[in-house]
């Protein structure tokens, strides 16, 4: 008989493992050991009925994991590398502090940044922001500190939906996008895998859907789960979604009658009826700088914010008297120029873009890509409204999502600007049913995206752009990816530097191109909750970069490939051990859509496992010895950790002076938040909050939207014409080359008004080429996809993932189309080795018929060899093959997961294992 | 009269396993034991494709094989439908192991533990030796089921008499209830929608029915 | 791929159960012939002690692969539906009866009469062993090569052919070598070639996991000629006259190895679970249903 429990106890909290929570849950413990962990029934105001995603049921092997740092290590072995043993030996954690505020005291004695400005102590953390979710109160430490380099990074760029990020903050306040799924009636999705990626609450909602009766066109080259609960699937040839895309628009604009369209949409909400200029850029009213549009009313020229005026949406007039603001200071003066409206010159660029075109890039026939534009229209509504919470608002159940790789690296901005052209030619740009985001990483207030919408130039919502002009340009770089330097849309806010280009900070440690300082390594590295050495691409350049930083300080569950070249070891009370709060609710990425917003806790359902601490204990004691208290309470107070500690009608501020205890600290937080909350009026503590979990308050549906506010601030979407974007690009490209810097032209290429078509998939050739390889040696295009059970989650040594993750197709090995494999004389289980010109992979043949012949797909993000577990499962993965490569890097500073490679049989015995 | 069953929406199933993964956390079973697992299967050829997700299991079936060749009587059916094993009745012979048409049955010669030779401490707290060398699979987690209808609560409503799997389904597919009853959330999705049953032919009347679309004329 | 829906080899009964049918087999087949020899004034002793034997070792064999082998007792609880519980029942007289035949038949010479009935009456008890045993497979519904009816016969049929095959061995070695031993042999040679081909053929009309026919299929030559074939073309010449001493017994052998081939492939090389399959696949949204696939499984008529 199993052991008999003496108490049975029930215990709320979080999982927060993915960027799609947090969701609630509660772990059951038996006499102090956690045995279970079940949903939170009583979580009605969570969108999935407090139901969690599969890693959250691996949270029980993950706290008593045998393989665990269970207490503070320091390493003996002054070398570092792949091949040397790092010999790490426990130590106390007062040693371990002391080891650590000794360095940090050093650098600041010696100055918080090096000669070149960087700084001196950088900091990893893992996937989309969910590590502050377990970091406790360390975001006030690093307040606290000061500058920090957060630039090298563990995969963003590449393995997150990065232009998406850039563009659609930009364009919608959409650091992610999703469809209005509840009311949705057609999506096409290119890429998405929300089904495996979209966590618990998109997964119940897109099942509605599909009861309700949606229709989703899942065009991309493999059956992802996400193609399997669709309607169609389309496979298209890898990196050409962008042909797609622009041939769906070119239908609604050439071959479908243009009243189908939302026109009062694009005339009112858009910069369609705005007058470009002969160089260009908007025409505009010479006296006050204002764009000009065409007002049929009067038959002239005004400015676009004229009241009264009523727009011509096409077309071209000759305006008696313009300027054109060109890059820098570039004034063009015009008498008597024809201007064409946004809308006429971008319905005059697609007019390339034909079905019959796209399908010579995409290999989907024309007749496909005109139905699914026609299916769209029809869908769409156009002219119909629906109540929300008293409002009458425009309809608009169509919408279009992109997945990682489409949204990564070339071809990701004609995605980005395509997609959101097509939810605003019907309106359907941030309205119910349509394309929506979900929330901002990049404007503030990060947790209100309708507050960040504040009125900017032209007519436009306010976007940070870094300053590209000659005066404020950051010629030298204030982290070591450079993103202030060289992409102006990132911006520069706490999410910024994570954004930039982040594969760019080690590829110049290795080797810097001409005209560009080698940056220095920082001088404390510290890791948190991520393992770049496997989630990056070209893992073996990775990890020989990690080798020489020269402090590694690394919170550590077990060992792993990164904190191999570690210097000293913490071992942080995990998921179920340690305390925190966290906001909850509004509208969340990937697509949580909530009723309610508050804040929820995460309190330890069991004792810390050996001598693990809290998080916010370390922050506080690496606080303290770093004579940094009095900085890191006020970080605290000023809502570092979670919520501003006072308000107008609350203070639960803590003593600037004192130590706190973590107990203490998270109490005046719960206060405050639901103080916060409500006015005041309540101020629930740690206690309430251990047996309640959470704490809401209402958020009201219409705030889903973008569009009401817009509309109540007078503002338009600056679409579909780029004239910011091209303006930049131009002053960009004079700032690097004044300071001769020459290498970044391809990317400058990006910044057109307009897009224009590129061979995307050439540039992987030419990367080959580049490479010293011969393109006709490596004829299959390699991509990745994801699995629910370790999507974002770093739990590759829990051993439960990976046997549930054996009963999904896509875990675990190379998969190869069916046809393929039997020319290639590959059976299903036969061992293959994937190469490209850098390195090669190997792993068990997974043979299948829902996979283009020409694309191999590998799971996930394996190869280890370090981390417990892990090491032994012998996956290949598609990182090891991939290249770091600048050719491969667009202007956001992102790439995409997709390499050239071939494949051959590794037949056991032969010489090299060679077939 | 009461029969309990599974009604599964194979249109809402994403294959995620949360079912399978919380079914092994709630009832602790070693590694490689699935009493709850979802099959991923394809249907046709390149690029005329489809991909079924499929929860599979104990289909607690009313003419189930494994009991009538269990010649231990250890298998047994109650009045509400569920098929039960007696841990302490089983001689471990695995005939209904091979009786079975759904391979929803395990055994475990000797313990395995997640993490290699030494079990973790919650491993060895939910140890439990009489089902080692005995035949295990899907439960309904019965003890559940009676300890909820012990409170007046209904499985498939109440949480607290619902199985595991249905309980944690983060799409929804899982349904369960008393298929006797009319008015039971599974008699009624069962009527509203069309369904089918895993192998029939084999004539052992499963309680585990899969939606594929909504009412057919 | 189909992960987890294609039909799986059973991995729940391995070696130790194949050795069950074939000792049950072949013990029931050559307890046969002992009745029979016995009836017809040839020695039987032998025989039916090694009839014994292969019983005896075939259900310890099971009582090996057990998980639970002090508990084996309950395997007598369940005679109403269960073949194994039968099987189990059936044994006990199958061992007393044949046991005390022998006993008999040392110890008491003169009640030779008395043995040679007990004998028949084991033997009869013999082919009820027989018969559960081809039910326990016939019942496994998990295992389409086995659930097939066709198997029935099969079993039943090779059974005594390995029996006959045994006895033809002992009678070679004892160097009385019965003109009837080998005419049944041959009799029970060609009727389990027949089931065989019947079992193939249903098994396959019927639908069945195309990797179990496979195997069936590749192990045609070696059933057909030194299974059958071979043996059969000897007993002939050893009908006719032709070394009988010599050839019977090794036409014996043939029979018994090739039944004991064709059990060991059945068991353990065809045994395949039923796989997954939809009958429909899910409408996605406004997507379409198709009929689904079997992966792995032989559909008659496609």
């Amino acid at each position: 008989m199993r052991t008999r429990a003496e108490s049975v106890t029930s215990v709320p909290t979080y999982c927060y493992n993915c960027v799609a929570g947090p969701d609630l849950m509660t772990v059951t413990v038996e006499d102090g050991v956690a045995t279970a962990i079940r949903p939170n029934f009583d979580a009605k105001e969570h969108p999935a009925n407090g139901r969690v995603c599969v890693k959250a049921y691996g949270l029980i092997e993950k706290t008593y994991n045998p393989h665990r740092i269970l207490t503070p290590m320091r390493r003996t072995n002054p070398n570092k590398g792949r091949g040397e043993d790092p010999g790490f030996v426990p130590i106390t954690w007062d040693e371990a502090l002391e080891a650590i505020a000794g360095r940090l005291n050093h650098v600041r004695a010696t100055g918080l940044v090096d000669e070149a400005g960087l700084p001196r102590v950088a900091a990893t953390f893992g996937h989309g922001g969910t590590p502050a979710a377990y970091m406790g109160t360390l975001p006030a430490w690093l307040a606290a500190w000061g500058p920090i380099d957060f630039s090298f990074g563990s995969g963003q760029g590449v393995k997150c939906v990065h232009s998406e990020h850039l563009y659609g903050e930009y364009w919608h306040r959409a650091f992610t996008v999703c469809a209005d799924t509840v009311l949705t009636r057609y999506v096409i999705s290119f890429g998405t895998n929300v089904e495996v990626s979209g966590g618990a609450c998109a997964v119940y909602r897109h099942a509605d859907a599909r009861i309700r009766g949606i229709k989703r066109v899942q065009v991309e080259p493999h059956l992802s789960v996400t193609g399997a609960a669709s309607a169609e699937w389309v496979p298209i040839k890898p990196k050409t979604d962008g042909a797609f895309l622009l041939a769906l628009i070119h239908v609604l604009l050439h071959e479908i009658p243009r009243d189908r369209l939302d026109l009062p949409f694009l005339r009112d909400r858009t910069a369609s009826p705005y007058l470009v200029g002969p160089n260009g850029y908007y025409l505009r009213d010479p006296d006050s700088g204002k764009p000009l549009l065409w007002d049929l009313g009067t038959g002239a020229a005004v400015p676009h914010d004229t009241p009264g005026a009523d727009p011509a949406l096409e077309g071209r007039f000759t305006v008696p008297h313009a300027v054109e603001h060109g890059p820098d200071e570039t004034r063009w003066e015009h008498r008597g120029a024809e201007g064409r409206t946004a809308f006429t010159a971008m319905v005059e660029q697609m007019a390339q873009f034909s079905p019959e075109w796209a399908e010579g890039v995409c290999e989907v026939p024309a007749s496909t890509v005109r139905r699914v534009a026609g299916e769209y229209v029809e869908n769409a509504c156009v002219g119909q409204t629906i109540d929300i919470d008293g409002q009458t608002l425009p309809f608009r159940p169509v919408a279009i999502t992109l997945g990682k790789t489409v949204n990564n690296g070339w071809g990701a901005y004609e995605c980005c600007w395509a997609r959101t052209m097509m939810a605003t030619l019907v309106g359907a740009l941030e309205v119910p049913g349509g394309t929506l985001g979900t929330t901002i990483r990049l404007n503030r207030p990060h947790e209100n995206r309708l507050a960040s919408v504040k009125p900017g130039a032209d007519g436009f919502m306010e976007s940070k752009f870094n300053a590209t002009d000659a005066e404020h340009w950051a010629a030298k770089p204030t982290g070591r990816n450079a993103h202030k330097t060289l992409v102006p849309i990132v911006g520069n806010s706490s999410w910024s530097q994570a954004l930039g280009p982040t594969h760019l900070a080690w590829m110049f440690l290795r080797a810097t191109p001409d005209g560009w300082p080698k940056p220095s390594y920082p001088d404390v590295w510290f890791l948190f909750r991520t393992n770049p050495a496997i989630s990056f691409w070209d893992t073996r350049q990775m990890v020989e970069n990690m080798a020489r930083m020269p402090f590694v300080v690394a919170f550590a569950y077990t060992l792993d490939e990164t904190n191999w070249m570690a210097d000293i070891l913490l071992p942080d009370a995990t998921d179920l051990e340690g305390t925190q709060l966290i906001r909850v609710g509004g509208t969340k990425f990937v697509e949580q859509h909530w009723h309610h917003q508050g804040v929820a806790l995460r309190q330890p359902a069991v004792a810390p496992r050996g001598d693990a601490r809290d998080m916010t204990w370390i922050a506080g004691e690496l606080a303290k010895r770093c004579g940094l208290l009095e900085d890191y309470n006020k970080a605290l107070n000023r809502g570092a950790a979670c919520v501003p500690l006072k308000g107008e009608a609350y203070d639960f501020s803590l003593d600037p002076k004192a130590e706190h205890s973590v107990e203490a600290i998270w109490d005046a937080e719960c206060k405050a938040a639901c103080a916060a909350f409500t006015g005041g009026a309540e101020a629930h503590g740690l206690d309430w909050f251990k047996e309640h979990g959470y704490f809401v308050v209402p958020f009201k549906r219409v705030d889903w939207y973008l569009y009401p506010t817009m509309v109540a601030k007078g503002l338009r979407f600056e679409l579909p014409y780029q004239e910011r974007l091209l303006r930049v690009g131009k002053e960009l490209g004079t700032r690097l080359h004044d300071a001769g810097i020459r290498w970044w032209d391809d990317q400058l290429h990006e910044y057109t008004a307009l897009p224009e078509w590129h061979d995307v998939p050439q540039r992987w050739e030419n990367a080959v080429k580049a490479m010293g390889g011969e393109p006709a040696d490596y004829p299959f295009w390699l991509i990745t996809t994801k699995t629910m059970q370790y999507t974002t989650g770093n739990n590759a040594g829990i051993p439960l993932m990976n046997e549930v993750g054996r009963n999904v197709r896509d875990h675990g090995g190379v998969q190869i189309n069916a046809a393929t494999a039997a020319k290639l004389g590959i059976i299903d289980g036969d061992m293959v080795e994937v190469r490209s010109v850098t390195n090669a992979t190997r792993g068990k043949a997974i043979v299948v018929q829902g996979l283009r012949p020409d694309t191999l797909v590998i799971h996930g993000q394996f190869d280890h060899w370090a981390t417990p577990f892990a090491k032994e499962l012998g996956f290949p993965s598609l990182n090891t093959v991939a290249p770091l490569s600048l050719d491969l890097t667009d202007s956001t500073g992102s790439g995409a997961d997709v390499v050239k490679v071939s494949i051959r049989k590794i037949v056991p015995g032969m010489a090299g294992g060679a077939a | 009269m009461t029969r309990y069953v599974m009604v599964v929406d194979l249109r809402r199933c994403v294959g995620c396993q949360t079912c399978t993964a919380a079914c092994k956390v709630t009832n602790a079973t070693m590694p490689g034991v699935q009493w709850r697992r979802v099959v991923d299967m394809e249907v046709g050829t390149f690029p005329d494709v489809q991909r079924v997700f499929t929860p599979v299991g104990c289909q607690h079936c009313s003419d189930p094989p494994c009991m009538e060749v269990c010649p231990s009587t250890a298998t047994g059916k109650r009045a509400d439908g569920i098929v039960t094993i007696d841990y302490d009745l089983c001689i471990g012979c695995s005939y209904c192991m091979v009786a079975c048409p759904y391979e929803a049955r395990y055994k475990v010669d000797k313990p395995v533990w997640a993490f290699g030779d030494t079990p973790t401490e919650v491993e060895k707290r939910r140890y439990d030796p009489r089902m080692i060398g005995v035949a295990q699979k899907c439960t309904f987690c019965v003890d559940t089921i009676d300890d909820g209808v012990s409170k007046g609560l209904t499985p498939g409503v109440d949480p607290d008499a619902t199985p595991a799997c249905v309980n944690s389904c983060i799409s929804g597919a899982m349904q369960f209830g008393d298929i006797e009853d009319p008015d039971s959330n599974v008699s009624k999705l069962l009527r509203e929608n069309s369904h089918f049953r895993m192998h029939e032919e084999q004539g052992t009347n499963p309680g585990f029915y899969y939606l594929w679309d909504g009412a057919r004329p | 791929m189909n992960i987890g829906t294609v039909p799986k080899l059973q991995r729940s009964w391995d070696l130790r159960a194949a050795c069950n049918f074939i000792g049950g087999g072949t013990g029931a087949g050559l307890l046969l012939f002992a009745a029979v020899s016995a009836v017809l004034g040839w020695p039987w002793v032998a025989a039916a002690l090694a009839a014994l034997a292969f019983v005896g070792f075939g259900l310890s064999m099971v009582w090996l692969e057990i998980g639970k082998p002090l508990r084996a007792v309950n395997v007598f609880f369940h005679p109403q539906t269960s073949w194994m519980t039968r099987e189990g029942i059936v044994a006990l007289p199958l061992f007393v009866l044949t046991a005390l035949s022998i006993v008999l038949a040392l110890a008491l010479p003169d009640a030779d009469v008395l043995a040679a009935m007990t004998l028949e009456l084991a033997a009869m008890v013999g082919l009820g062993f027989l018969y559960c045993q081809a039910r326990i497979l016939r019942a496994a519904r998990g295992i389409r090569a086995w659930s097939e009816p066709a198997l029935l016969p099969l079993t039943l049929a090779s059974g005594l052919a390995e029996g006959a095959g045994v006895y033809l061995v002992l009678a070679g070695a004892l160097g009385a070598m019965p003109p009837w031993a080998l005419a049944l042999g041959l009799v029970l040679c060609g009727a389990r070639y027949a089931a065989w081909r019947r079992y193939r053929t249903r098994l396959s009309a019927n639908g069945a996991p195309v990797a179990s026919l496979a195997v069936l299929h590749g192990a045609e030559p070696l059933v057909v000629w030194p299974g059958h074939a071979v043996p059969a073309a000897l007993l002939v010449l050893a009908l006719a006259g032709v070394l009988p001493g010599v050839l019977g017994p090794l036409a014996g052998i043939a029979m018994a190895v090739a039944g004991w081939y064709v059990k060991v492939l059945i068991v353990l090389r065809a045994a395949r679970s039923n796989g997954f399959a939809v009958v429909r696949t899910p409408v996605r949204g406004r997507g379409i249903s198709k009929a689904g696939d079997r992966y792995g499984w032989h559909v008659p008529g496609r």
